[in-house]
């Protein structure tokens, strides 16, 4: 091949080379497509697209504003705008799942109610059986073979909804998580009220129930400790349990460092043996 | 949101943003980042959402360092990360708290549902 045909080949190839480069766009950067995959997953995700509120159009935005302008920012502000990007997808991803929580907690507390009516229903009929123990010590059913005060104490838990409970030999212990309670404070959150109510309903039901109000925080938590548990007595006492049947002794329990997830307020119903 | 996105424009409008921020702009951000912050803790995050929480903390506290050096590009942009950051504890935190108050719904629904199908007390 002579030289100047070889030229004539080689020309073309370099300029349709470089048409090539500068016509098609690079992608976006790999950050980039990371906060894009992360949106894509949000929009895909039931639980979040169906809750999603102004958070995810906040960060479809910033996301959408970085990709147009990744080629062209400045390294710090990259970077900055990955960062904020970032947060704002975790943000509207938060968001819609505590929305859906919220929402999976009110229906799963009207479910609750009507399996507490029935339950109540059932107890009703049963619980002459249960309280006629004493007359029947011979019964055949094992499960049957429990004291009154016992019988009673079980009695009264499948009144409680909602509330996480158990019946040894402290009595019926009803346990308030720390969730029940608002962020740092001694207040009850309505989730909290409205299980409170079914354990005032289940005293009122049993005039020899008293219960003991045991608190549990950390060291140096003392009076908020002491607080939550005022604050349940007081609840309890405006639902109808005269004040003398609650005994509020301020046993703060000091738990591990770094245990502060274990702040609760146990409530110990005992009842007596007419 | 808008903001962000302001700065994302500005920063792009002035290349390498140097003197992009000015004072009043800076602790503006910084007010915000503040009071974001302090919303987390109100919200809990330090017991729910710890990692988040320190994280903001800590972007919260570069912030306030910058702005005793008077270096308020660099204020402005640690005050963004510890507003966006303080925004996403109190978010996380309430999920944290709705997650767990639901586990605990499901638990008695359960435990309500064993006991009418058997008939029993747990």
């Amino acid at each position: 091949m002579s030289r100047p045909l070889h030229r004539m080949f080689l020309a073309p190839a370099l300029l349709g080379l470089c048409v090539s480069c500068a016509t098609v766009p690079p992608g976006p950067p790999p950050d980039v497509v990371r906060l894009q995959n992360d949106l894509d997953r949000l929009h895909t995700d039931p639980r979040i697209a169906d809750n999603a509120g102004a958070e995810l159009g906040n960060a479809d935005a910033a996301v959408a504003t970085l990709a147009r302008n990744a080629r062209v920012l400045d390294a710090r502000a990259y970077q900055q705008g990955v960062y904020l990007s970032d947060r704002l997808v975790k943000l509207a991803e938060a968001s819609a799942l505590a929305r859906y929580a919220e929402q999976r907690g009110t229906q799963l507390g009207a479910e609750r109610e009507q399996l507490l009516a029935r339950a109540n229903t059932r107890n009703a009929s049963s619980s002459s059986r249960l309280y006629t123990y004493s007359d029947t010590a011979t019964g055949s059913r094992r499960d049957e073979l429990v004291p009154r005060s016992r019988a009673e104490l079980m009695a009264m838990q499948n009144q409680l909804g909602g509330l996480e409970s158990r019946v040894d030999d402290r009595g019926l212990v009803v346990r308030l998580g720390d969730f029940m309670f608002e962020p740092g404070q001694s207040a009850l959150t309505p989730t909290a009220q409205q299980s409170l109510d079914s354990l005032a309903r289940a005293m009122q039901g049993q005039p020899n129930a008293t219960a003991r109000i045991e608190s549990y925080g950390a060291v140096n938590d003392g009076s908020a400790t002491t607080a939550r548990a005022v604050s349940v007595r007081d609840y309890l006492n405006a639902r109808g349990v005269d004040l003398a049947r609650i005994d509020v002794r301020g046993e703060r329990m000091a738990l591990r460092s770094g245990d502060e997830r274990g702040s609760r307020v146990d409530v110990v119903v005992q009842t007596t043996v007419r | 949101m808008r903001r962000y996105r302001l700065f994302l424009f500005a920063a792009l409008a002035v290349s390498g943003a140097a003197a992009a921020v000015d004072r009043d702009a800076a602790q503006l951000e910084l007010a915000q980042a503040t009071s974001a912050v302090q919303s987390a803790e109100r919200d809990d995050a330090v017991r729910y959402a710890p990692s988040d929480y320190d994280e903001a903390h800590a972007m919260l506290v570069a912030a306030q360092q910058a702005s005793d050096n008077r270096a308020w590009t660099e204020v402005a942009t640690y005050a963004e990360r510890a507003k966006v950051g303080g925004e996403l504890a109190s978010a996380r935190a309430r999920q944290q708290r709705a997650e767990a108050a639901t586990t605990e719904i499901q638990r008695s629904v359960d435990t309500l549902r064993a006991q009418l199908a058997t008939g029993g007390s747990p």
